[in-house]
């Protein structure tokens, strides 16, 4: 139980129900958080259990709430992304099937923590399942008192919203699910001001994924530092690590932060096919410098990967094997940025898309001699220079492509 | 106030200034498409972007607000690099249409690749073919391949103009700009979009491939066409010296401080000239009745009305003379207009006839349409008073009419034959009109934009211009004519 | 011309609007609305849904033209989007394309002339575990081996 405090609960056969959730221990921590802690003191211990964003950005949960300023007047907004659009995740839906409920409490709680009395889920369009799912455990919380005017009978009010994207990767960075929320198209926002300052509707509003947010309740219920021993310093508790690609059993485990992401491979996703070797693995989702054979004994925390010359990201790893033709990842990789890039700042509006048109030129069987400098010469244009940190997730992938397959990129 | 540091320069500036602005008070440019100072900043173009001492990355100048003790370089290699790949990129698409673009000259990719660029590209992927020729206005045209979606056009229409007309259609690099059908670009301000386009996207339609922007003379004015008195340019071809002829108005535009509210004039003041430089009144005529007409010399014109208006004198009919003047004299051509009133006895009347207002357009553009009301009333004082046809009709011998700006005539052609019974009437215009034949002579005069002199807008403020052209040969000013007429009269009680 | 939403459905929006504290928040949600009863959003929807989220039609459609799930033109009665994404390709996408090519006749990015399937190429669905994955309208299909997809096929009439 301790091990896997997200996911030990969940039923394989489906969502629990709000009586299931609740027989099961469910709710318990935010109603002992709502009678017997102060919001300063729910924010502070999800600040000692240094519970990182479990999105993509890894920013610290507690810090985060932080900025919102307690002075403004408000109101203040939690938007919870629920957008899981990075390739190779798909964590937050397996908890959207198994366990809405479990998200609902902890929205409970980051909503106590900073004073936000409408939280907003956005969901990506493409989970219309999830988001019915979502919109009944809401029903049946609202029937049941757990939401409402009065959560969990405390007076303390709490409405949650579902909404939905629209099939736009870039909604998924914060600026832009605020953008699209709003009703515009989703392009990112200039930060400063960031979204604790001037956020949803021009007001203070913290942004937190599905994930981070699941790890809420039990946070609360064994404690700040309960969490922080599961996991590495500056980087508590366990994480659901996605796992898919060339290997036995793909899925989603939940393993403690600094899990070596060999371990994730071989131990828990079983490893390759009988007959394959490893030639890649991408570590976290499609925006993380994929890394060799010889470069996988890393553990999965964000300062290791980080180190390493990755990062952890949204943990989706992507295994690939001897059987994957590193031209097929290119193809993909410049596929997706071309798509999503939103269009608004020229590097990567521009850069994505030449990179797609000499990568399509060479898959036609027409390259010529120097397209893979071009290729880099492109990805380090975006890199660094552009309006948000989308052109560093389409450059950041391809520059690592190239580096280490460049052979066979060659051919 | 706070200290900052651009280019080893030490600066003070408001709080809250752009590093871009702060950069500019002090002499310092940074180049940009997407940002202008009158709009909301943007930071998409990414060409500002300059390094921050302690910033892990570049940042964009103008997005960008200054802190005390803020050190900023414009100039460094990485900066350098920056721009060279946002002009390689937006190049990369862009067509090589300079021959025939006429944006050539004040493009600022052009401007930007001379003064940052100078580099090859190996960039050879067939460039993407786009709309070339949509038509977003009236006299607006879209060339989607040379937009770099700076979205000026789109923020000005929506923040200033108020209109909203365009948008940005798709996503990523199939983003291009777009208006639902039916609902094209309107606003009385849509020539600004000619401006504020940086390169050569969009363009307008009564430019478009007349000239060449560099053999144009931008001659400062004031817009004659309401009482705004927005400050203008006149783009002027000095003619090529053998072919004099091609010489002229080219372009109206706003100046950069054109009106506290921005660098914008309405259309209106934008394209009025097109019409008056179609229809100038080039010759005096002399309708003699029975169909009969001559055209006469200056000199012969101002004998034979010096002679008319002696004779009136001198029999001192009850008959009189009268003036039918319009708001769009200069403060100084009214000095010519109370010396000839007081070189008379009994004065002549002295009528304002000035196209009627209109509501004025919400914005800039007034509801009065002429540019020196302020000016006419102070200078007519109690003599001046509003037209009034029956008056005219019972009192006056010897009318002279002064067409206005824009030749406005419609009193005397809404009731040609109630004041036939006026003895002479002269027209004195800058342009053809319907009432010509109406009148006995037609004066040409000189165009607003011929005149130099000041107007006092509806503000109150008394600006000065000078004149964007020289009048033509044989042509006066209204004032002129005021003065060779009283030196005809004079010269004819002398002999 | 306008081509007034009906009753039934302006009920709904009237109380999506009443989730947001304004009313252009409303627009994505209304929009699928919107989809849903007509399978596409064509211009005289644009200008409804302007009307009520109180904006022009104009930014009505700049909305419309960024995301991909919305549709300007009619879809076939079956809209089937397969992920070929980087996991699903490892997992054999290609293969489920290929099948529904020389089984159904179907080729991304068009629609069958009876009008019953289009088909096109999604990225990530985020169900990269049991790839190849397609949705078929809202419901997704995992694992898919040929003998699945035409067990799928067969049921959308």
């Amino acid at each position: 139980m301790a091990e896997r405090p997200l996911t030990s609960t969940f039923d394989p056969a489906g969502p629990r129900s709000l009586e299931a959730y609740v027989r099961g221990g469910g709710y318990a921590a935010a109603r002992r958080a709502l009678a017997e802690m102060t919001p300063a003191a729910v924010a502070g211990e999800v600040k000692a259990a240094e519970l990182r964003g479990r999105g993509g950005a890894g920013f610290p949960a507690g810090v985060k709430w932080s900025f919102i300023p307690r002075t403004d007047p408000g109101p203040f907004y939690l938007c919870v992304n629920a957008d899981e659009g990075e390739p190779g995740t798909f964590k937050d839906r397996h908890i959207l099937a198994h366990d809405p409920h479990l998200l609902l409490e902890g929205i409970i709680l980051c909503a106590y923590a900073v004073g936000v009395h409408t939280a907003y889920i956005y969901i990506r369009g493409e989970y219309e399942e999830p988001a019915r799912r979502l919109e009944k455990a809401i029903a049946e919380a609202a029937g049941a008192g757990v939401l409402g005017a009065s959560v969990l009978g405390s007076g303390f009010s709490l409405d949650v919203i579902v909404h939905r994207g629209a099939g736009a990767y870039i909604c998924g960075e914060e600026t832009a699910l605020l953008e699209s929320l709003e009703g515009f198209r989703g392009q990112p926002r200039l930060k400063p001001p960031f979204p604790a300052a001037v956020g949803l509707f021009g007001k203070p509003t913290v942004i937190n994924n599905v994930e981070t947010l699941a790890h809420l309740p039990a946070v609360i219920r064994n404690g700040a530092s309960w969490f922080l021993g599961l996991g590495k310093p500056k980087d508590g508790g366990t994480r659901l690590v996605s796992v898919s690609g060339s290997v036995v059993r793909p899925g989603v485990y939940e393993l403690p932060v600094g899990t070596p992401l060999r371990d994730v491979v071989f131990v828990h996703a079983g490893g390759l096919a009988p007959g394959r070797t490893l030639k890649a693995v991408i570590p976290g989702g499609m925006s993380s410098a994929v890394l060799g054979p010889g470069e996988i004994d890393v553990p999965m925390d964000s300062a290791s990967l980080a180190a390493a010359g990755s990062m952890i990201g949204s943990a989706g790893v992507i295994v690939i094997d001897d059987a994957v033709s590193m031209k097929t990842v290119l193809d993909r990789i410049s596929r997706f940025y071309a798509h999503e890039s939103c269009g608004q700042c020229t590097p990567c509006r521009v850069g994505t898309s030449w990179i797609r048109r000499i990568v399509l030129r060479r898959g036609a069987g027409e390259g010529r001699a120097g397209d893979l400098d071009r290729i880099v010469r492109l990805a380090g244009a975006m890199k660094g220079r552009t309006l948000c940190p989308f052109g560093d997730a389409a450059a950041v992938p391809i520059l690592a492509l190239v580096t280490k397959f460049r052979a066979e990129l060659e051919q | 106030m706070v200290k900052v540091t651009i280019d080893g320069r030490v600066l003070e500036t408001a709080e809250g200034t752009t590093i871009l602005a702060a950069a500019e008070q002090a002499g310092i440019s940074i180049p940009r498409f997407c940002h202008h100072p009158a709009l909301t900043p943007e930071g998409s173009c990414r060409m500002c972007v300059v390094e921050i001492e302690g910033a892990a990355k570049l940042e964009p100048a103008c997005a960008t607000a200054v802190r005390e003790g803020m050190k900023v370089a414009t100039q460094t290699p990485q900066v350098a690099e920056a721009r060279r790949n946002v002009l390689e990129l937006l190049l990369a698409d862009h067509p090589v249409d300079c021959p025939i673009c006429d944006k050539a000259g004040e493009c600022r990719l052009q401007d930007y690749y001379r003064d940052y660029g100078l580099f090859p590209s190996d960039l050879r992927e067939p460039k993407t073919r786009r709309e070339k020729l949509l038509k977003i206005g009236e006299r607006l045209i879209l060339d989607r391949e040379r937009c770099v979606l700076c979205t000026r056009c789109v923020r000005f229409l929506r923040d200033v103009a108020k209109t909203g007309e365009l948008g940005v259609f798709g996503r990523g690099g199939g983003s291009e700009i777009g208006f639902i059908e039916g609902a094209a670009v309107a606003t009385p301000y849509a020539g600004n979009l000619v401006d504020l386009c940086p390169v050569g996207a969009i363009t307008d339609a009564a430019f478009r491939f007349r000239t060449r922007s560099w053999f144009l003379e931008p001659k400062p004015s004031i817009c004659p066409f309401c009482g705004r008195g927005c400050g203008i340019e006149v783009d002027v071809h000095p003619g090529f010296a053998r072919h004099p002829e091609t010489g002229g108005i080219f372009r109206v535009r706003p100046r950069p401080d054109a009106t506290p509210a921005g660098p914008w004039i309405c259309d209106v003041g934008r394209y009025a000239w097109i019409e008056i430089e179609s229809r100038r009144a080039r010759a005096i005529v002399w309708n003699k009745g029975g169909g009969g007409e001559a055209v006469l010399s200056a000199e012969k014109a101002f004998a034979l009305l010096g002679a008319k208006i002696r004779a009136l004198d001198e029999t001192e009919r009850t008959g009189r003379l009268a003036l039918v003047v319009h708001s769009g004299l200069t403060n100084e051509e009214w000095d010519d207009v109370r010396m000839f009133r007081d070189g008379f006895h009994p004065r002549p009347l002295l009528r304002l006839a000035d196209p009627p207002d209109d509501g004025g357009d919400g914005f800039l553009r007034t509801p009065e349409r002429t540019p020196n009301r302020r000016g006419a009333l102070a200078a007519g004082g109690a003599d001046l008073r509003p037209l009034d046809l029956d008056e005219l009709r019972a009192r006056a011998d010897l009318l002279f009419v002064f067409a206005g700006v824009r030749g406005e005539v419609t009193p005397w052609i809404l009731h040609p034959e109630e004041w036939r019974s006026i003895r002479t009437k002269v027209l004195v215009s800058p342009v053809l009109t319907e009432a010509d034949d109406l009148f006995d002579f037609v004066l040409p005069c000189a165009s607003a934009f011929e005149k130099s002199g000041s107007y006092t807008n509806v503000e109150g403020r008394r600006r000065e211009f000078g004149a964007a052209r020289p009048v033509s040969e044989g042509i006066r000013t209204e004032g002129g004519i005021l003065r060779s007429l009283l030196e005809a009269v004079r010269r004819g009680k002398r002999e | 011309m306008t081509n007034a939403f009906p009753s039934g459905l302006r009920t709904r929006i009237e109380a999506i609007l009443a989730r947001y504290p304004n009313r252009r928040a409303a627009l994505l949600p209304v929009l699928h609305l919107v989809q849903r009863e007509r399978g596409f959003i064509g211009p005289e929807d644009e200008a409804e849904a302007a009307v009520l989220c109180g904006l022009r039609p104009v930014e009505v459609r700049e909305v419309l033209t960024f995301y991909t799930m919305f549709r300007r033109e009619p879809a076939g009665r079956h809209l089937l989007r397969v992920c070929t994404n980087l996991s699903c390709s490892i997992r054999g996408s290609a293969g489920i394309l290929d099948h529904l090519r020389r089984a159904f006749g179907l080729q991304p990015g068009r629609t069958t002339p009876d009008g019953r399937f289009t088909l096109v190429e999604v990225e990530c669905l985020g169900a990269c575990d049991k790839g190849p994955c397609l949705l078929a309208g809202d419901t997704l299909h995992e694992n898919l081996t040929p003998a699945a997809l035409d067990a799928i096929l067969r049921e959308l009439e």
